[in-house]
C-alpha cells in the first residue's frame, strides 16, 4: 500500500498527557502546524510552511494527541480528485483524520472508505489557522473508525475561541455521550432527498430505514419541495465566495510570482494562472461571472439559502434527527470537472448550505445498503453522535 | 445658459484607533515600512479578522457626532479588486448595510443663511497599503509599505446637496470640528487622515436633473478642495457650451498647474458579502450608553458662550470650533476670570506663544490654573498688562507661580499717587511740545505721554493713576 502522507511528523509521539494521550490523529496540509508545509494542496501555496499552529492544533497537541502527519489533499480541499484522506485510517497509520469539508468532501471521503465522517456545526470549532476556500461552508471534518473517537475528538476541538470572532457567541453544546431509546426517538426523512437517486441507492436507502424501524424508532416522513436547490445554492454561493477568498494568492507577499511580467497587471495574471489547478480554476472563474456578470442571480441564492437554512431548522424541529442518503452513486473521475464533483457530493451539500451537523455512516456490515446520513439543527452534535453509536451497535460494530 | 453645479463628497477619516480594524497591530502607518504587520494585515493563509472594538466604537461616536442614525445591523462586503496595495484582493468595506445612514451638517451658504448638508451614509471600511514608486537603476519599481494596510477608516458620503466650493469648504470645516470633537480622528487633509473626493456635475440653473458626474481627487487641504471643485464646474460648463457632452471618469486635482487632469479609470468589482467578519447587531443599551459619552458639539457649545458669556456670534463660533481651545477657555472661566478677559489672552497672547514654541494646548506648560492665577493678579491690578504679558512669557520657562514671579522680578504695579505724580512732573517738564500740542487739541498727545511715564516707572506704574494724574495736571485738551 502507498503512503497516505504529504509529511510525516519526524517525531513519534509527543509527550502530553491529556484526554486524547496517545491518538494518533493525521491532518490536511490546510492546517497550520508551526513549521510544517502548509501549501493545502495548491501551487499557489508552494513550499510555504506554517507560521504558528491553528486553534485546532493547539488544542489537540494539549490534549496529549499524536499529530501523525499531513495527508494529500485536492487544491484547497475541493473536491476529492487528488486526496488521500482516510487512507491513513484504513491502513491503521492514524487513529482520526481531520479533513475539510467544504461541500461534503469529508463525509464522502468517509463513505468511500467505510468509516464513520463527521461535519460539526458551523461554528462550533475554530477556523483560525484554516486554509479555506469557502467561509461560510466549510468546517474542519472528522474521519474515524468509531464515533467515540469522533466524540473524544470533537471535545478537545469545539468551542469558542477568542482568535475566531466568527465563531458566535455561545458556548459549545453538552458533548457528553447520552443513551438513546428508540422509542423515544423520531427519524425524519426527507422524500425529495431520495430523487436522483439510481433505484439501487434508493432502495439500500429504504432498507436502511426499515432496519431503523424494526428496532423501534419512529419514522416521519417531511415534504421539503425545495431540497433540490441546495445544489445550486451551494454552487453559486459557494463559487462566488472561493473567488474573492483566493485573491489573496496573488505572489505580491507571499507564494510563487511568475517571472517576465512587464507590469504589475501582467504579474497578477501570470502568478494567478500559474497558482491554481483546473478544477478551481474553474470554480473561480464560475465565481467571478456570477459576481460580476449575474450579480442579481447570486443575490438570488443568498435570498434562497436564507429561506432553506430557516426551512430545515423547521424541519428538523420537529423530530430528533434526520435521516438522508450519502451516496450518489457517481464517482468525479478524474476530479477536474465542476459538474462531476458537485454530483458525486450532491447529497452531502445540504448541511454546507445550512451549516448544520452532518454524520455519515458507513453501511451496514453483510448488506447491500448503502451509507446513511443523519443530521440535526444546528447545535445538535451531540444528539448525532449518540444516534451514531446507537446504529453503529445496532450493525454489529461492537459500539454501544 | 446659466449653470449651477451639483455636488456631493465622499470624505475617508482615519480613526485614532491604538490597532489597526482587524488586528492588533499598532496603528502607526508612519513607523518605518513594514514595521506594523502581521499574519492577519498581510493575509497570510489561516488569517481571520477581528474587528477591533474600538473601531466600532469610535466610528460609531463619529457617527453620532453628526447626527446620524446608527443601523441596529450592519454587515461587512467585500469590494474586489487586485491592486499591490491590496493584500487579498478585496477590501473590507461596508457597501449594502453601512454602520448609519442620515445626519447632516449646517452651514452658512454663500448668501449668509443657513443651510442643511445632509449625509447618505456613513460606513467602515479598512485603509489599504501605501505604494512607493522607484527606479532600481532604469528600472522602474514599486514598493509597498504595508503599515497602513488595515488601519480603520470611515466613509462619509453626502448627499449631493452642495451648490459652491463654498458649501464644501464650509461643509469640511463643520465637519472637522464635530470629528475632533467626539475624539474619533485628527481629521486633517495635510497628514492625510481626511481625504476628500468630490463628485461634480452641472445642469442649467433651476432644473432638477442629474447629469453624469466627475469625480476629482487629489486635493490636500480644504483650500484645494474649494479650488478643485471651481475649476471643474469651469471646465465642465466650457465643456457643454462647446457641444461636448461630459464622460464619467475620476480626475485628480494637480496644485501646481491649478487644474484637474484625468486619471485612468480602476476596475472595480460590485461588492459581495463578506463571510469571515461577523454582522455588527448594535443593542439599544449599547447605542445609549455610547450617546452617554458624547461630548457637547460645538454648535449648541457656541450657542451656550453667546447667551452665558455675552459673546457675539463668531467669537463664540471660533472658541468652540477647536475642543481643546473650547475646554482651556472654560478651565479659566471655572476659575472666575472674567469671560472676555480669559477669550482675549487666550486669543492673542498664550496660542501665538504656543505656537512660536511648537507646542498645543493639551501640551502646554501653562495649564489654565497657571494662567488663571496671572490673571487674577491682573484683575486686582497687581501688575499692569504690560507686567502681565512679561510674566506670562517666564511662565513658558519656569515652574514659579505667576505670585513669585511678580514678587522676584518686581513687577508690582505702582499704583501710588505721590510716588507717580514726580515721575509726572518730570515728564511734563521734559516734554513741553507734547504738553502744548496736547493744549491745542491733539487728543493723541496724552497717549505719548503716558507712554513716556510708564516708561520712566519701568513699566510698573498703573495707566489708569497715570491717566487721571496728567488729566487733572493739564486740564480739557
Amino acid at each position: 500500500m502507498d503512503d497516505p502522507f504529504s509529511h510525516l511528523n519526524p517525531h513519534t509521539r509527543t509527550a502530553a498527557q491529556g484526554p486524547l494521550e496517545g491518538l494518533r490523529v493525521a491532518v490536511q496540509p490546510n492546517l497550520s502546524v508551526a513549521g510544517w508545509p502548509a501549501e493545502a494542496g495548491s501551487a499557489a501555496l508552494a513550499d510555504f510552511k506554517a507560521l504558528e499552529d491553528a486553534t485546532v492544533i493547539h488544542r489537540l497537541r494539549e490534549a496529549g494527541a499524536h499529530l501523525c502527519g499531513t495527508t494529500a489533499m485536492s487544491e484547497f480541499g475541493f473536491g476529492l480528485g487528488a486526496s488521500r484522506a482516510a487512507a491513513a485510517l484504513v491502513q491503521g497509520l492514524a487513529d482520526a483524520e481531520l479533513v475539510l469539508d467544504l461541500a461534503g468532501e469529508a463525509r464522502r471521503a468517509a463513505l468511500r472508505a467505510g468509516v464513520c465522517g463527521f461535519k460539526p456545526s458551523h461554528g462550533l470549532v475554530s477556523r483560525l489557522g484554516l486554509t479555506g476556500l469557502i467561509p461560510s461552508m466549510e468546517a474542519i471534518g472528522l474521519l474515524a473508525s468509531a464515533i467515540a473517537e469522533l466524540r473524544r475528538v470533537l471535545e478537545v476541538i469545539a468551542g469558542p475561541d477568542d482568535l475566531d470572532f466568527s465563531m458566535p457567541l455561545e458556548a459549545a453544546p453538552d458533548l457528553a455521550p447520552r443513551a438513546i431509546d428508540p422509542c423515544c426517538t423520531t427519524i425524519g426523512v426527507l422524500p425529495e432527498a431520495l430523487e436522483g437517486l439510481s433505484r439501487g441507492q434508493a432502495e439500500a436507502f429504504r432498507a436502511r430505514l426499515s432496519v431503523l424501524e424494526e428496532a423501534g424508532f419512529a419514522l416521519r416522513e417531511l415534504p421539503f419541495p425545495e431540497f433540490a436547490r441546495f445544489a445550486l445554492v451551494h454552487r453559486i454561493v459557494g463559487s462566488v465566495e472561493a473567488s474573492s477568498c483566493a485573491g489573496r494568492y496573488d505572489g505580491v507577499r507571499y507564494g510563487r510570482r511568475a517571472s517576465g511580467a512587464r507590469n504589475w497587471n501582467e504579474m497578477y495574471l501570470r502568478s494567478r494562472a500559474a497558482a491554481f489547478g483546473p478544477l478551481v480554476k474553474r470554480y473561480l472563474f464560475q465565481g467571478a461571472f456570477f459576481q460580476f456578470e449575474r450579480y442579481s442571480a447570486f443575490e438570488d441564492a443568498c435570498r434562497i439559502r436564507a429561506r432553506l437554512k430557516a426551512a430545515m431548522d423547521r424541519l428538523a424541529a420537529q423530530v430528533d434527527v434526520l435521516a438522508l442518503p450519502a451516496d450518489s452513486g457517481t464517482v468525479a473521475g478524474d476530479g477536474l470537472s465542476l459538474a462531476g464533483t458537485y454530483a458525486e457530493l450532491a447529497p452531502l451539500l445540504f448541511a454546507n448550505v445550512t451549516g448544520q451537523p452532518a454524520l455519515v455512516l458507513p453501511p451496514a456490515s453483510g448488506s447491500a445498503g448503502g451509507g446513511l446520513q443523519l443530521t440535526a439543527a444546528r447545535r445538535g452534535d451531540g444528539r448525532l453522535l449518540d444516534l451514531g453509536q446507537y446504529l453503529m451497535a445496532l450493525d454489529g460494530k461492537g459500539e454501544r | 445658459m446659466e449653470f449651477e453645479a451639483v455636488i456631493g463628497l465622499e470624505i475617508h477619516v482615519a480613526l485614532n484607533c491604538a490597532t489597526k480594524m482587524f488586528c492588533d497591530c499598532p496603528n502607526r502607518p508612519g513607523d518605518p515600512p513594514n514595521r506594523n504587520v502581521c499574519p492577519t494585515c498581510l493575509w497570510y493563509p489561516g488569517a481571520v479578522p477581528r474587528l477591533s472594538g474600538q473601531a466600532l466604537e469610535k466610528a460609531a461616536l463619529l457617527c453620532l457626532g453628526l447626527g446620524a442614525e446608527l443601523q441596529p445591523v450592519s454587515a461587512f462586503d467585500q469590494k474586489v479588486y487586485y491592486y499591490p496595495d491590496l493584500p487579498k484582493g478585496y477590501q473590507l468595506s461596508q457597501a449594502h448595510q453601512p454602520l448609519s445612514r442620515g445626519g447632516g451638517i449646517d452651514v452658512l451658504g454663500e448668501d449668509g443663511q443657513p443651510r442643511r448638508l445632509r449625509l447618505h451614509h456613513i460606513h467602515m471600511e479598512e485603509d489599504v497599503a501605501k505604494l512607493v514608486h522607484e527606479m532600481e537603476g532604469r528600472l522602474p519599481i514599486s514598493l509597498v509599505d504595508f503599515n497602513r494596510a488595515g488601519a480603520p477608516l470611515v466613509e462619509i458620503v453626502t448627499e449631493p446637496d452642495f451648490r459652491s466650493p463654498h458649501d464644501a469648504m464650509e461643509f469640511l470645516k463643520a465637519l472637522r470640528t464635530q470629528v475632533r470633537y467626539v475624539g474619533a480622528s485628527e481629521c486633517s487633509m495635510d497628514n492625510g487622515t481626511m481625504r476628500v473626493d468630490a463628485n461634480i456635475s452641472i445642469r442649467p440653473a433651476g432644473s432638477q436633473e442629474m447629469n453624469t458626474k466627475v469625480e476629482v481627487k487629489n486635493m490636500n487641504s480644504v483650500r484645494h478642495v474649494g479650488d478643485a471643485i471651481a475649476h471643474e464646474i469651469a471646465r465642465q460648463s466650457a465643456a457643454v457650451r462647446a457641444g461636448e457632452a461630459v464622460v464619467l471618469h475620476t480626475r485628480l486635482w494637480d496644485p501646481e498647474k491649478k487644474a484637474t487632469v484625468p486619471m485612468r479609470a480602476k476596475f472595480e468589482g460590485p461588492c459581495v458579502p463578506d463571510p469571515t467578519v461577523p454582522v455588527i447587531e448594535l443593542t439599544p443599551a449599547w447605542i445609549d450608553q455610547l450617546c452617554a459619552r458624547l461630548p457637547e458639539m460645538p454648535a449648541a457649545r457656541a450657542e451656550r458662550f453667546v447667551a452665558q458669556h455675552g459673546m457675539s456670534a463668531e467669537e463664540a463660533a471660533f472658541l468652540s470650533a477647536d475642543p481643546e481651545m473650547a475646554g482651556y477657555f472654560e478651565a479659566l472661566v471655572d476659575q472666575e476670570i472674567a469671560p472676555r478677559m480669559a477669550m482675549h489672552w487666550l486669543t492673542t497672547q498664550v496660542l501665538p506663544a504656543l505656537k512660536s514654541r511648537g507646542l498645543d494646548l493639551d501640551t502646554s506648560p501653562v495649564p489654565p490654573a497657571r494662567l488663571a492665577a496671572l490673571l487674577r493678579l491682573l484683575a486686582q491690578d497687581r501688575v499692569n498688562a504690560g507686567a502681565a504679558r512679561e510674566v506670562l512669557a517666564r511662565l513658558f520657562d519656569s515652574d514659579q507661580s505667576p505670585e513669585a514671579i511678580v514678587r522676584e522680578r518686581g513687577f508690582d504695579q505702582v499704583s501710588d499717587p505721590e510716588a507717580l505724580d514726580r515721575l509726572v512732573e518730570g515728564v511734563l517738564a521734559a516734554q513741553p511740545a507734547a504738553v502744548a500740542d496736547f493744549q491745542a487739541g491733539q487728543g493723541k498727545a496724552l497717549g505719548f505721554l503716558i507712554g513716556q511715564v510708564m516708561q520712566a516707572s519701568g513699566g510698573k506704574a498703573n495707566p489708569k493713576v497715570i491717566r487721571e494724574l496728567l488729566a487733572r495736571k493739564l486740564g480739557p485738551a
